[in-house]
């Protein structure tokens, strides 16, 4: 106990005494410094300033040969761009990991680019693309990666933009009740179903999903989505005779939509 | 002709003299006049640029815009659209527009925690044209004080709130202990009395116990000189024990070596670890997140 006691009072004491960890080349905290600050601003709501950080960041990453932490930059730069609703300069920052034929960029970049682009390319309706680049994904991902997830609940969305209601409940079914997925994710095949569910007419189970997503979406505060919620349930009830409340989810809709709009102008 | 001939050297073309001086002295003022404005900017070549915000607080006509902590221009002026909106117009002086690009972004930021507003614009993206005269930019604001204030506010309040609610609940933690704290104090004055008689009766015994104390003392003392002569002859016995074992040192220095190396471990676990550790904290690494529905 003694012997225990007396390492530990030295290794306080050296602990205090000891000299700070040497610091890293101007460029590299330059480097480290734009990433930061561009990640901040991100979380911050100011994109255009995220997207001059990243942009900064990943020129100074290039010119000291970091092809990891440009990759993660590229990437990073990219999911703000599509953000800003420059969705041709995100596809096109993505193909610049995804195009490299040198292998210089780490594989787990090339699966993040992978279904990056997917979820782009189902944004702008490029349906057939995104299918072939969410295949390219899934291989990429195997059985056990942590975006398989995410992978089947767009594969889900992709079906039902492409008519396939059952197989899409098919496959968003199981991920909307597994609990490691995380919140957004069961939120998102929760939405899946509801839609999925209304274009097979069954608008009872439709409104019963969007309202569970509308649940999930608010605690996690995600107002773009809670505003697709509230559309979807205003659609259903109204097919469900339910006038009234209807025209209350409508509103409510309207009201997210352009609040959300107000507080962040740069999003699309 | 002259009325009067003028013989003193000094005054002929005296209004030659006169004439030269007002010249010169005008032309002093001009310079000076036209040195400020050079000085102040006003000759240099200008471009307008603009920029719409949401509101006018906080911005004024002659605000200085900067790039990389220099002025490079200023705000000209302040107007409101048809639909609410705020156009602004900043004039940059020509020289620096190459350096901006197309994307670039005016924040309007505050010089200090509660300084002057100022107007700072970054470059933009480089792989973006070159922001030519009349360009638009984009703007945006920084938090300022007062939203750091509010954001206080929001998050003290619900706790005032809370320890508001918890002082006046009359069956909460504080008035329950306010209430024994009373109930206390009333039983101690109760008691008070028996209790000094019982002290009292304490230090009568005392007094007592110190006379005897006086009494064997003597005794005591010799009793206690019996056994520091037992402790030094014990003294000897262990300083021979200790020539005796002097061979097994070598063994005792190698494990306190083992104990320093131990120590060593210890320390290096402690600096990688909070408290201890000294250095800035580890950079946030991997992709920003985005899901299936981004």
């Amino acid at each position: 106990m003694t012997r225990l006691l007396l390492c530990l009072l030295l290794g306080v004491l050296a602990a205090c005494g000891s000299a700070p960890a040497p610091r890293l080349p101007a460029a590299q905290e330059q480097a480290i410094a734009a990433d930061r600050n561009a990640r901040r601003a991100l979380r911050e709501g100011q994109l255009h300033n995220a997207r001059n950080g990243f942009a900064t960041a990943l020129r100074l990453q290039q010119s000291l040969d970091d092809t990891h932490a440009a990759a993660m930059t590229l990437i990073n730069l990219a999911t703000v761009t599509h953000q800003l609703g420059d969705d041709v300069t995100a596809l096109s920052l993505l193909d610049r990991i995804l195009l490299e034929k040198t292998g210089i960029y780490p594989p787990e970049s090339h699966l993040t680019a992978t279904f990056r682009k997917s979820v782009i390319l189902t944004d702008l309706d490029r349906l057939s693309e995104a299918e072939s680049s969410l295949k390219s994904a899934e291989a990429l991902c195997g059985q056990n990666c942590a975006v398989r997830p995410s992978i089947e609940v767009l594969q889900a969305r992709l079906l039902v933009l492409k008519g396939d209601a059952e197989g899409a409940l098919a496959l968003a079914q199981p991920v909307s009740t597994r609990r490691a997925v995380g919140k957004e994710e069961q939120a998102n095949a929760m939405r899946v179903m509801a839609v999925a569910e209304e274009r097979l007419a069954r608008y009872e189970a439709a409104l019963q999903h969007f309202t569970a997503a509308l649940e999930m979406d608010k605690a996690l505060g995600l107002s773009a989505r809670i505003g697709d919620d509230l559309g979807g349930m205003a659609r259903t009830a109204e097919k469900l005779g339910k006038a009234r409340e209807a025209k209350a989810y409508a509103r409510r809709a309207a009201l997210v939509n352009e609040s959300q709009q107000r507080n962040n102008p740069a999003v699309r | 002709m002259a009325l009067l001939e003028e013989r003193d050297e000094r005054f002929r073309n005296l209004f030659g003299k006169s004439a030269l001086f007002v010249l010169v002295a005008l032309l002093g003022i001009g310079m000076t006049f036209v040195w400020s404005e050079v000085k102040k900017g006003a000759f240099t070549a200008k471009s307008p640029v603009y920029f719409v915000a949401d509101s006018g607080t906080d911005l004024s006509e002659g605000m200085p815009v900067k790039f990389s902590g220099f002025k490079i221009g200023k705000l000209s002026s302040l107007t409101l659209d048809d639909r609410g909106q705020v156009q602004v117009e900043v004039n940059i002086e020509s020289r620096y527009l190459g350096l901006l690009r197309q994307d670039a972004v005016v924040t309007l930021i505050k010089e200090g925690v509660i300084g002057d507003g100022v107007l700072e614009i970054n470059r933009g993206s480089e792989d973006k044209p070159v922001l030519e005269e009349g360009g638009k930019l984009r703007f945006e604001r920084e938090k300022g004080l007062g939203q750091a204030v509010t954001d206080v506010k929001d998050r003290v309040m619900p706790i005032l709130d809370d320890v508001y609610r918890t002082l006046h609940d009359p069956q909460g933690d504080v008035n329950q202990t306010l209430r024994n704290l009373r109930d206390f104090t009333n039983a101690l004055n109760r008691d008070a009395t028996p209790m000094m008689s019982s002290l009292r009766q304490t230090a009568t015994n005392a007094e007592a116990m110190t006379g005897k104390l006086d009494r064997e003392l003597p005794e005591l003392l010799q009793k206690a000189d019996a056994t520091m002569d037992s402790l030094s002859k014990a003294s000897g016995a262990v300083n021979d024990a200790l020539q005796q074992s002097a061979p097994q040192l070598p063994e005792i220095i190698g494990e306190t070596r083992a104990l320093i190396g131990d120590t060593q471990e210890v320390v290096d676990s402690l600096s990688t670890t909070w408290p201890f550790k000294s250095d800035d904290a580890e950079p946030e690494t991997g992709p920003v997140g985005m899901d299936s529905h981004d």
